[in-house]
């Protein structure tokens, strides 16, 4: 039962839960206590001890519905079952099987010439036929295998035998869902259907009645089977593949360059910035306190001591606290570089815990702030409508700069970081460096993120070159990595 | 003793009879709380509580503690909280005046000592004596450490605390116990606190502490729950005026509003109505009331304007 447990939690690691080895100890020491009996009780036990935060009890709560959801098994078949030869049936299942998983048990004990199978060969021995009849004279017994297994009704035993054929083909390698047909062959397989079927045959061949009401009902069940093993693929996919192959999307997209990125994938990116911005924001939320070294605080340490007596036990050193940035953002959301604004704002603003105070402008030719539009909106349309708004008209940096100035020069100090995204691609404008000079010289930082290469740095009507001199950093950006780098410095320097 | 022990089996002994004894001492819960309860005490881990203030997480500390009378150590965490008033600490004042003392009477001690070295030994033989328990001042977390029968340790709002605190808490947590450095580590008694941790989600709490709690999430009760919550609490209440408080409250918390109204607002409110008398929530008793659920101008203000249309709702 353990490697159940295992399973789950390899299932809920593949979900973005976050379980340690000591969490999983813990799972198994509740399992313990509470037992697999009550369902609910089970899934409210572990919701308490794996997902630790609101998000992941959502997760949890879902990944623990698909996973522990066989019981649907037992219903249908019951459900659709023409009454079998029940009693004695029965009985005769319910002697060998003891619930371990070792289906090739499930015989009964009547059949003597039945082997213990290893794994492999299971399923190759043919029986000979059984068809002597029952009390009722209703149905004759099932002799294969999965026939047997089929006609004793228990759902846990034929779950059990399921998962444990599945287990051997691997299941847990599937990998695209063009396999999944492929796979709950191979399942069917594995559980003996080859020998069912030439039981069926056989059946049907017979003459008595008994053995050919026996035929059709193991058809029929052999039906619901199948349904189920599809089923069980199926979320078998969902539960390994789909987010293994997810999670190679995802890394792919951080690598990749921003503007490549196709919209289809937009959905997907966001939610990678957002995972980006949280990582960032644990990483920062704790404000620190830089000690300057050896200078002694003495109005604290006195008044700390008094306690004392006076006499200096404790000792307080001055120190200053670490500051949030102020940001300022230019954007060109001109054509060839809207797509990088769009995430480099989505990630800014995604930051707002640590980086409270952040205003940003958007450009192509004409600069207009739009702090606003952020702040009413939510980040996803405020972008959008931004891009709509301003990303008209040949790019022009001089004006951009220009307007700047005009807007907020005043509000720059030395705690102003200007953070300014841009191919610096000026039509062969008047790139009016000397405006940058001036923001560089009031302001704490400049940064410059250039999502083009750095050997273009400067051909064409690139003015790269210029405005580096004024830059206090220059960076090529033109991914998801880049940018999680250069804001964490931000965050690190700041002070 | 023997007795006490024996009665906490008793009532530990199952979920549902957490959640009668629980109730017996009017606190009414929903079954994920009893499980938490229920578990923390037979895995021996401390539970963390999240959720939104007024919704019991203090509460469910000091139930507990009364329903095992056992003895409630409680920790208020704020920005600054250091292990000196957490944990331990020495008692300088007390070290002062025995340094005092033992100068006085040095020549007694150092009696017939020739020289420097022998003086410097029978020092020793002092040896740590002023870091020693004699010595140590314990705080909540080692007096909950120190309690002969267990007792149950409330950390309140450990999210408005440092990084730092966080951190210290971590060896309790998952041994229960305080390494202190001129003494050795000091173990709990033989049966380990139940401890209980509280946070408002202002600040996401680190994982290693996570890691060693049970996580136990409560939300805002349902209409039924917060109703036998009501009635466990304010039994004098008449039911339909019950009906109508608690149904007027579930709507107001699907409102827009700075701070929505807790479990013990709607605690309060019930216990106000019944102050006044009120047989029924017409508009006016509303109105003149509402700065009991709600604690802000604006929201006031606000739903001021809805009560009519929120009262429409609800009588349906």
């Amino acid at each position: 039962m353990e490697t159940t447990l295992a399973n789950f939690i390899r299932a809920l690691r593949n979900a973005n839960v976050r379980i340690s080895p000591a969490e999983t100890l813990d799972a198994m020491s509740t399992l313990e206590l509470v037992g697999y009996r009550n369902r609910e009780e089970l899934k409210r036990s572990l919701s308490l001890v794996l997902p630790k935060t609101i998000d992941d009890k959502e997760t949890y709560d879902a990944c623990f519905e698909q996973f522990f959801s066989f019981k649907n098994i037992e219903a249908d078949i019951i459900e659709s079952s023409i009454e079998p030869a029940d009693s004695e049936t029965v009985d005769q299942g319910g002697d060998g099987n003891t619930g371990n998983g070792q289906n090739s048990d499930a015989r009964s004990p009547q059949s003597p010439n039945k082997k213990s199978k290893t794994k492999k060969d299971k399923q190759d021995s043919v029986s000979p036929k059984l068809t002597e009849e029952l009390g009722s004279g209703q149905t004759s017994l099932a002799t294969s295998t999965l026939g047997t297994l089929l006609m004793t009704n228990s759902s846990v035993e034929l779950t059990l035998a399921m998962t444990k054929a599945a287990e051997e083909i691997n299941i847990r390698d599937i990998e695209v869902f063009t396999q999944k047909g492929l796979y709950t062959r191979r399942i069917m397989d594995r559980m003996g259907l080859r020998e069912l079927n030439q039981e069926i045959a056989n059946l049907r061949a017979s003459s008595s009645i008994p053995d050919r009401r026996l035929a059709q009902e193991l058809t029929r069940r052999t039906d619901v089977l199948r349904e189920q093993v599809r089923d069980y693929v199926e979320k078998q996919f969902l539960l390994n593949a789909d987010i293994t192959g997810r999670r190679l999307r995802e890394d792919l997209l951080r690598r990749v360059k921003l503007s490549n990125i196709e919209h289809r994938n937009f959905r997907l990116t966001q939610e990678v910035v957002f995972r980006l911005a949280k990582k960032l924001i644990s990483l920062h939320s704790r404000r620190k306190k830089n000690f300057k070294k050896g200078q002694l605080n003495v109005p604290r340490t006195l008044r700390r001591n008094m306690a004392y007596d006076g006499a200096i036990f404790d000792l307080h050193w001055k120190s200053v606290k670490i500051d949030r940035p102020k940001v300022f953002a230019i954007c060109d959301v001109s054509g060839s570089v809207s797509n990088y604004a769009r995430f480099m704002l989505m990630l800014l603003y995604s930051l707002e815990e640590v980086m409270p105070k952040i205003r940003s402008f958007a450009f192509s030719s004409d600069l207009a702030e739009v702090t606003e539009l952020f702040k009413r909106n939510d980040i996803e349309t405020a972008i959008t409508k931004t891009l709509r708004d301003y990303s008209g008209g040949s790019t022009d940096y001089g004006q951009a700069f220009a307007d700047f100035r005009k807007n907020c020069l005043e509000d720059l100090d030395k705690r102003s970081t200007i953070i300014i995204l841009g191919d610096a691609r000026n039509n062969f404008g008047d790139p009016k460096t000397e405006i940058l000079r001036e923001i560089f010289n009031r302001s704490k930082r400049v940064i410059w993120l250039n999502p083009e290469p750095q050997h273009s740095w400067g051909t064409g009507d690139s003015e790269m070159r210029k405005y580096s001199v004024y830059s206090h950093q220059v960076n090529e950006c033109n991914s998801l990595l880049h940018l999680e780098r250069i804001v964490n410095q931000l965050l690190l320097v700041a002070s | 003793m023997v007795e006490v022990a024996a009665n906490i089996e008793e009532l530990t002994r199952s979920v549902e009879a957490i959640t009668k004894s629980l109730e017996e001492h009017k606190y009414i819960c929903s079954k994920p709380i009893a499980t938490a309860v229920y578990l923390a005490y037979h895995l021996n881990k401390p539970i963390l509580i999240e959720g939104p203030p007024g919704v019991g997480k203090t509460e469910l500390a000091k139930t507990t503690s009364d329903m095992l009378s056992l003895p409630l150590i409680r920790l208020q965490c704020y920005e600054g909280l250091d292990e000196a008033k957490a944990i331990y600490e020495w008692k300088y004042g007390k070290q002062l005046l025995y340094t005092q003392v033992l100068k006085e009477t040095l020549d007694d001690v150092l009696g017939g000592a020739t020289g420097f070295a022998e003086s410097v030994e029978r020092l020793h033989e002092f040896g740590d004596i002023f870091f020693s328990e004699e010595f140590l001042e314990p705080r909540p977390l080692l007096k909950g450490l120190k309690e002969e029968n267990g007792c149950v340790m409330l950390i309140d709002e450990v999210d408005k605390s440092d990084h730092e605190f966080e951190s210290l808490l971590l060896e309790i947590l998952s041994d229960f116990q305080v390494s202190i450095p001129e003494i050795g580590t000091i173990k709990a008694s033989r049966q380990p606190p139940l401890i209980f941790l509280t946070s408002n989600n202002t600040r996401e709490i680190s994982d290693a502490l996570k890691r060693r709690c049970i996580h136990l999430y409560i939300p805002f009760p349902d209409t039924d729950l917060e109703q036998k919550i009501i009635q466990a609490r304010v039994p004098q209440i008449a039911p339909e005026l019950r009906r109508q408080l608690v149904e007027f409250i579930q709507e107001l918390r699907t409102l827009d509003l700075k701070k929505v109204p807790a479990i013990s607002e709607t605690i309060d409110w019930a216990r106000t109505l019944l102050l006044l008398h009120a047989e029924n929530l017409d508009t006016e008793l509303i109105k003149d009331s509402l700065n009991v659920i709600l604690k802000f101008q604006e929201d006031i203000e606000n739903v001021q304007s809805e009560i009519y249309s929120i009262k429409n709702k609800i009588q349906h």
